[in-house]
């Protein structure tokens, strides 16, 4: 569904993006899922071994959301990410390899230095789990403050395009977010400067324990851009191959000059808000609601186009079955052992930093030198 | 070597030498962008800003909608990437509106990523009270800032402090707030000749010893510079001989010519408009209270706004703020202590 743009009031689009993506692509896309799945359950399982400290913001049945928004976009483009969008930080520029060392994106290494509180974090875990960043792999630095980010993503391609550069900010925020007077002051500015800025809003239905029809009134969360005159587009949170379309519309959108644009991306919280609620949410959190909205999990989604489109048999889609399971009931098995290895380098690398020397505490509030 | 005289410069008040700090500052670094309410096309709300838009361009001189936390937030991400940016408050008493992004975003930008990013930032616009602004046109609300570490704080008294320290504000790679004082902007009486270019910097973090003397220091800054200095003639008149210190920059705090003076005066009263309570008057008090205790002969003391806002007409604006004659009495029981 579309609004803003009454000549787009179908989701026929002749071209979808993702018609041009190829079975290695689909691979990928696949991989990518699990990769974030498996990331999100490891930690889990870390943290109840009590290995972690800090709460763990489960990106759990959202991963559509991070794989497809990220998997179109270029290099030198800018991303904020809140916390619910950890495996974003490594993600980004996956397309440059991986393992590249010059991909603008984190290294797995970097994000699980952050997690585990050690000094080959990016920001020498002065802040907690997602509050990172990097000016080099253009990753605006996370803060609690969620919306507020996001003026912060209009300045920097703001700044690309006074230097005539031709960039794209994709700011990914919670629909509960949507009701900070900030959100609404960084897209109205935007939208008067027709700046490059993509607003995904990854609505999963609660924000911590208010469901959205105590946050806003507007059920489509999109048509809410009609108000600021630019597109408003929605996706399937769980279909990978939706996200990437929609938000590839919007990036394009970006790009050529025309403006930000609203991306909502409907999905679910499959777990509490953070790891420390999970036996309230269980309470809060009607339980047919919960069932109902975890049954259509991406990686299943994925699987099904892919076999529909003869890209694996359906052997194939039973080997790694990591679909439709709590991170209490999967294992490593049932991940791709690339996945699980790229995985374990980042942990191991992790595990050898020292924390940062205690008196790192009093340094760097102020710049020196002109 | 023949030096050829530059020639005389005429007086200029406080508001344009603040304007020839930005545009010299405009000129030197191709970097600097401002935005703000009304800077551009109407050249700010007291005309700080008239002209930039037409030689800058709109790409340096951004007109922004009426959303300090997007202003701010959005210089944050210009910094973030290469931009140094100049921010205007139409009025500082609208700060609160975009307090998050200054507190929690700008001013922790440097210290949460251990030194990758600096905000190169200038944070300025008209304060203080004396002028009947009232409750929202007349506050000094910068010990709110004080207490949010990464954020260094100016506020000049004179013509040749707003432009000099204006433009170290530009040069330094933090975010600066440049606490303006509206009621001197147009002030006749203290325009001055000051310098251009390079000679006309006034380092952040030094005060000026204002009034020299020997029983007491009056330790102020801003507006209440000039209550200070009458009080400092009234108290001759008593046969005292008052020294006043302007700190001109509040963070970094330059302890050491306070603490000169305390060596010869040994006694001290702060002068502050900012409310009693956690008012920077307090900071100082402590501070000096902590570290030369040995060389106070006097509790040293404060005036201050009382605590309550500023109100309008104008018996009640005096009855809350300091004055020439609080100030008098307050240095009078110090020195007869
Ligand atoms: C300004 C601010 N207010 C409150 C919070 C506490 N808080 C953190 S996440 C959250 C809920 C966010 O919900 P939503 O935006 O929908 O994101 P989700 O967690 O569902 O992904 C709240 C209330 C915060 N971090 N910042
Ligand atoms: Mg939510």
């Amino acid at each position: 569904m579309r609004t803003g743009k009454p000549e787009d009031a179908s989701d026929n689009v002749p071209q979808r993006p993702s018609a041009k993506l190829g079975v290695q692509d689909y691979k990928e896309l696949l991989n990518q899922l699990y990769l974030a799945r498996y990331f999100d359950v490891r930690l889990i399982k870390e943290k109840k071994r009590g290995r972690l400290k800090g709460t763990l913001y489960s990106s759990h049945n959202q991963e559509a959301v991070i794989v497809g928004s990220l998997f179109g976009l270029q290099p030198t483009d800018w991303i904020s990410p809140i916390h619910r969008d950890m495996p974003a930080f490594f993600m980004k520029d996956f397309r440059s390899g991986w393992r590249n060392p010059e991909r603008l994106g984190m290294s797995i290494q970097e994000v699980c230095a952050q997690v585990w509180g050690r000094t080959g974090s990016p920001g020498r875990a002065r802040d907690n789990w997602s509050h990172i960043g990097s000016r080099r792999a253009h990753i605006v630095h996370s803060t609690s403050m969620l919306a507020g980010t996001i003026p912060a993503a209009a300045g920097v391609v703001l700044a690309d395009r006074l230097r005539g550069e031709n960039t794209v900010a994709l700011t990914y925020n919670g629909e509960g977010s949507t009701a900070q007077g900030v959100f609404h002051e960084a897209i109205n500015f935007a939208a008067v400067h027709k700046l490059p800025l993509v607003t995904i809003i990854e609505n999963n239905h609660w924000a911590y324990g208010t469901p959205t029809e105590l946050e806003y009134s507007q059920r489509d969360f999109a048509r809410r851009a009609d108000g600021y005159g630019i597109p408003g587009l929605i996706a399937d949170g769980q279909d990978v191959l939706d996200v990437y379309d929609k938000v590839m519309e919007a990036v394009e959108h970006a790009r050529s000059g025309q403006g930000p644009s609203i991306v909502e991306c409907k999905t679910f919280r499959a777990y509490g808000h953070g790891d420390h609620d999970d036996d309230r949410a269980a309470k809060y959190r009607p339980k047919d609601e919960v069932e109902d909205g975890r049954k259509r999990d991406p990686i299943a989604v994925m699987k099904e186009q892919m076999v529909k489109l003869g890209y694996m048999t359906k052997a194939e889609a039973a080997m790694f079955a990591a679909e439709n399971k709590g991170a209490g009931e999967v294992t490593d098995a049932d991940f791709p052992p690339e996945v699980v290895a790229y995985m374990n380098e980042g942990v191991e690398f992790a595990v050898a930093q020292p924390e940062p020397p205690a008196e790192e505490g009093g340094m760097w509030v102020f710049a020196e030198g002109e | 070597m023949a030096k050829t005289e530059a020639p005389a410069r005429t007086k200029i008040n406080y508001l344009t030498a603040l304007k020839e700090a930005i545009f010299e500052e405009f000129e030197r670094d191709a970097d600097l962008v401002g935005m703000g309410e009304d800077i551009g096309l109407l050249g700010g709300a007291f005309g700080v800003t008239d002209g930039l838009l037409d030689k800058f361009g709109r790409d340096r001189v951004f007109d922004m909608p009426i959303s300090e936390a997007a202003i701010v937030g959005t210089a944050c991400g210009l910094c973030l990437n290469g931009k140094k940016v100049m921010v205007e408050m139409q009025f500082i008493d609208f700060i609160s509106c975009g307090f998050d992004q200054i507190v929690n975003m700008t001013a922790t930008y440097h210290y949460r990523t251990a030194g990758e990013v600096s905000m190169p930032m200038v944070i300025r616009g008209p304060a203080g009270g004396y002028g009947g602004g009232a409750l929202y046109h007349s506050q000094m609300n910068e010990a709110w800032f004080a207490n949010s570490p990464g954020l260094k704080i100016v506020c000049p008294s004179t013509p040749a402090d707003a432009k000099g320290l204006l433009k170290s504000a530009f040069r330094d790679p933090n975010p600066v707030m440049v606490y303006e004082m509206k009621e001197l902007y147009r002030r006749r009486d203290i325009e001055e000749e000051v310098a251009v270019g390079d000679d006309a910097i006034v380092p952040i973090g030094k005060a000026r010893v204002r009034r020299e003397g020997d029983d007491v220091t009056i330790v102020t800054y801003g507006n209440n510079v000039y209550h200070a200095l009458a009080a400092a003639d009234n108290l001759a008149s008593e046969g005292f001989s008052a020294e006043v210190v302007d700190i001109r920059s509040l963070v970094p705090l330059d302890e050491a010519t306070i603490k000169e003076s305390l060596a010869k005066t040994n006694r001290l009263v702060v002068v502050n408009e900012a409310p009693r309570t956690c008012g920077f008057a307090g900071e100082i008090l402590a501070r000096l209270a902590e570290e030369a205790f040995e060389l106070l002969d006097a509790p040293p003391m404060r005036v201050t706004r009382l605590d309550t806002p500023v109100p309008w007409v104008k018996p009640l604006e005096t009855f809350v703020l300091p004055s020439v004659d609080k100030i008098t009495e307050t240095a009078l029981r110090a020195c007869r202590y």
